[in-house]
């Protein structure tokens, strides 16, 4: 009795895990698989298991009509210059405060730290405009700065570092010291490369968030020079009628560097999240 | 900001030159602790100075043009004066801001309860050993690598008013008749709800997963020796043992959800009929698009004290058990 009920359960399982797993992932299959189809087939195979599928007239043609109706590489340029740069340096210097905080003992460190978590509670969005008059007073507007820099320091990310630094060994570090090393080559050459699996975390967050920051690059770009590719999904609306084929190839395009980066990383990643609830 | 950098460099300076600070605490790692004074504010000034500028001096800011009749353009009609308290009596009186503050809550209070509950099931479910499951681990988390403005697009494109849309097809070949979903003044903010679901269930599992399995597997074998079910193990082992964990994140989602923004911005812009205006969206349409900066810093002050209140009455509760 026992035997064949447990033998079942991995089937029965599986099929509930399979059908959990179609309500996330439906909904992407179905866009990337609708993207390879023309206007009228989409709209056809829409009520049924049809849209699934790929079959009929397949063709890339809904890609090349978005890369011709707007300026696709240089929107995917300008969005991949400006998060490559903001993921690097904001994973660096979050890393640094965040090891400051967590390892280091100076005057003011309880301060900054309570200023980190009364900071977690802004929204960005609360403070943009004001944000963006600096960044007006700056005269940074229109610029690929703007759209880096004030991104960098995110209190987050470094409360995620703090953390992590914090349950690091201390033995480590006094080691480091006796064999001379100053606290900025234990940070360089010891602290940080120990730390793949935050880094992963945070460098995956930035690089999903900026990728798909929509609100500041509308601020901050009066020109098309820096705008971005978020931005640039305007451009394929018409007020008459609405092309599903070529508003999915864009989805996917938009989608698939995002895609790459986490399943390259995905698995310090998920680590490191799953160790965020346990600190917190 | 140069202010800023040099009141640092005076603070480092300082601890170099020996203060009492710093030997205060452990006279025999002296050296130590002023080197340590100095690395850390070396290498957190980059940090913190972006953080001044960028976060902290605009709200500073939010707090103090909340006292005037600061515009975007101001007026020369109109110029920059100081209103008192006008902008907090104007956003207590106004209809739309109590709209706004309501919808959110609403929101809040349909989004935070189903995550919670519906990701510590998932986590719960997809807590073995099954050859395969990190694969469906890394579907069910798979939403939240999708850029919203993605997101965004695959539900609008479920959710769409007309015929061709999927919801209503579906429905339609089912002979149910159709609905206008977004459009509609009454499902608006649910559908709104029930995209910020799917899109963050996977994050909350697998935070949730991590803190099942920090729990000691002998608790529940010996809850297996003791005759326990798999219904008493959740309520007497898992619950209480998970509970920092579901604490976290409550707390996290509650503040994520009041700062609804994103998907209302690409949605629906607020309507129909005011029934999916949130108070962070309501904040940035008075801000930039009616240019009334003075009377929106007045509602970040307000939403911020608002979340701060929250989130330390979360805080009590939890320590108070």
């Amino acid at each position: 009795m026992r035997n064949t009920s447990s033998n079942r359960l991995p089937l029965i399982m599986y099929i509930l895990y399979s059908a959990i797993a179609l309500i996330f992932i439906a909904p992407l299959l179905y866009i990337s698989v609708s993207s390879l189809k023309p206007d009228l087939q989409i709209v056809s195979d829409m009520s049924s298991i049809k849209g699934f599928l790929p079959y009929g007239d397949l063709s890339l043609s809904n890609y090349l009509s978005v890369i011709q109706k707007m300026d696709f590489f240089k929107y995917f340029r300008n969005s991949a210059i400006s998060t490559i740069l903001t993921v690097i340096f904001g994973t660096l210097i979050n890393a640094m405060l965040g090891y400051s905080l967590g390892m280091l003992e100076f005057k003011g460190k309880k301060l900054i730290l309570s200023l980190m978590i009364a900071m977690m509670i802004i929204p960005t969005e609360a403070v943009i405009i004001n944000r963006m008059l600096i960044a007006f007073h700056l005269k940074m507007l229109d610029t690929m700065t703007v759209l880096v820099v004030p991104a960098l320091a995110y209190p987050m990310y470094v409360f995620l570092f703090y953390s992590h630094f914090k349950g690091m060994p201390k033995e480590l570090m006094q080691a480091a010291v006796i064999d001379g090393a100053s606290y900025e080559m234990i940070f360089t050459r010891i602290m940080f490369p120990l730390s793949q699996p935050v880094i992963a975390t945070v460098a995956i967050m930035t690089f999903i968030r900026r990728w798909g920051e929509l609100l500041w690059p509308t601020l901050v770009t009066r020109t098309d020079r820096f705008r971005t590719l978020p931005q640039a999904m305007r451009s394929l609306f018409t007020n008459s009628y609405v092309y599903w084929g070529e508003i999915f190839a864009y989805g996917v395009m938009v989608t698939i560097p995002t895609v790459i980066i986490f399943l390259l990383f995905q698995k310090p990643f998920i680590q490191s999240i799953a160790m965020t609830g346990i600190k917190g | 900001m140069e202010l800023h950098s040099e009141a640092i460099k005076m603070k480092s300076r300082k601890s170099v030159i020996g203060s009492r600070y710093a030997t205060s605490t452990r006279f025999t790692s002296r050296n130590s602790n002023q080197g340590q004074a100095r690395a850390a504010w070396l290498l957190g000034s980059p940090a913190l100075i972006l953080i001044f500028v960028f976060m902290l001096l605009p709200f500073i800011m939010s707090i103090g043009f909340s006292f005037t009749n600061k515009m975007l353009v101001q007026n020369i009609n109109n110029p920059l004066r100081w209103t008192g308290f006008y902008n907090y009596q104007k956003l207590f009186q106004q209809k739309e801001t109590l709209t706004a503050f309501l919808n959110t809550f609403k929101y809040a209070l349909m989004v935070v309860p189903s995550i919670l509950i519906l990701a510590t099931l998932l986590a719960i479910s997809v807590n073995n050993r099954i050859k395969g499951i990190a694969v469906f681990r890394l579907i069910y988390f798979s939403p939240q690598v999708v850029s919203t403005i993605v997101v965004a697009i695959i539900w609008w494109f479920i959710f769409s008013p007309s015929s061709d849309g999927l919801l209503n097809s579906i429905l339609e070949s089912l002979g149910l008749g159709s609905r206008t979903w977004l459009k509609d003044p009454k499902l608006a903010l649910t559908c709104i709800s029930v995209m910020s679901i799917w899109q963050d269930i996977g994050m909350q599992m697998i935070i949730i997963l991590g803190g099942l399995q920090f729990i000691p597997q002998e608790l529940y074998e010996a809850a297996t020796v003791d005759g326990c079910t798999r219904f008493q193990k959740m309520i007497h082992i898992t619950l209480p043992l998970l509970k920092n964990t579901l604490n976290f994140v409550l707390i996290t989602m509650t503040i994520a959800s009041l700062k609804l923004f994103t998907q209302v911005y690409v949605l629906t812009e607020g309507g129909p009929q005011n029934k999916t205006l949130s108070i962070v969206y309501l904040m940035y349409l008075t801000g930039f698009t009616r240019s009334q900066v003075g009377y929106s810093s007045a509602m970040a002050v307000v939403f911020f004290i608002l979340v701060l209140c929250i989130s330390m009455i979360q805080n009590k509760l939890n320590t108070e058990d």
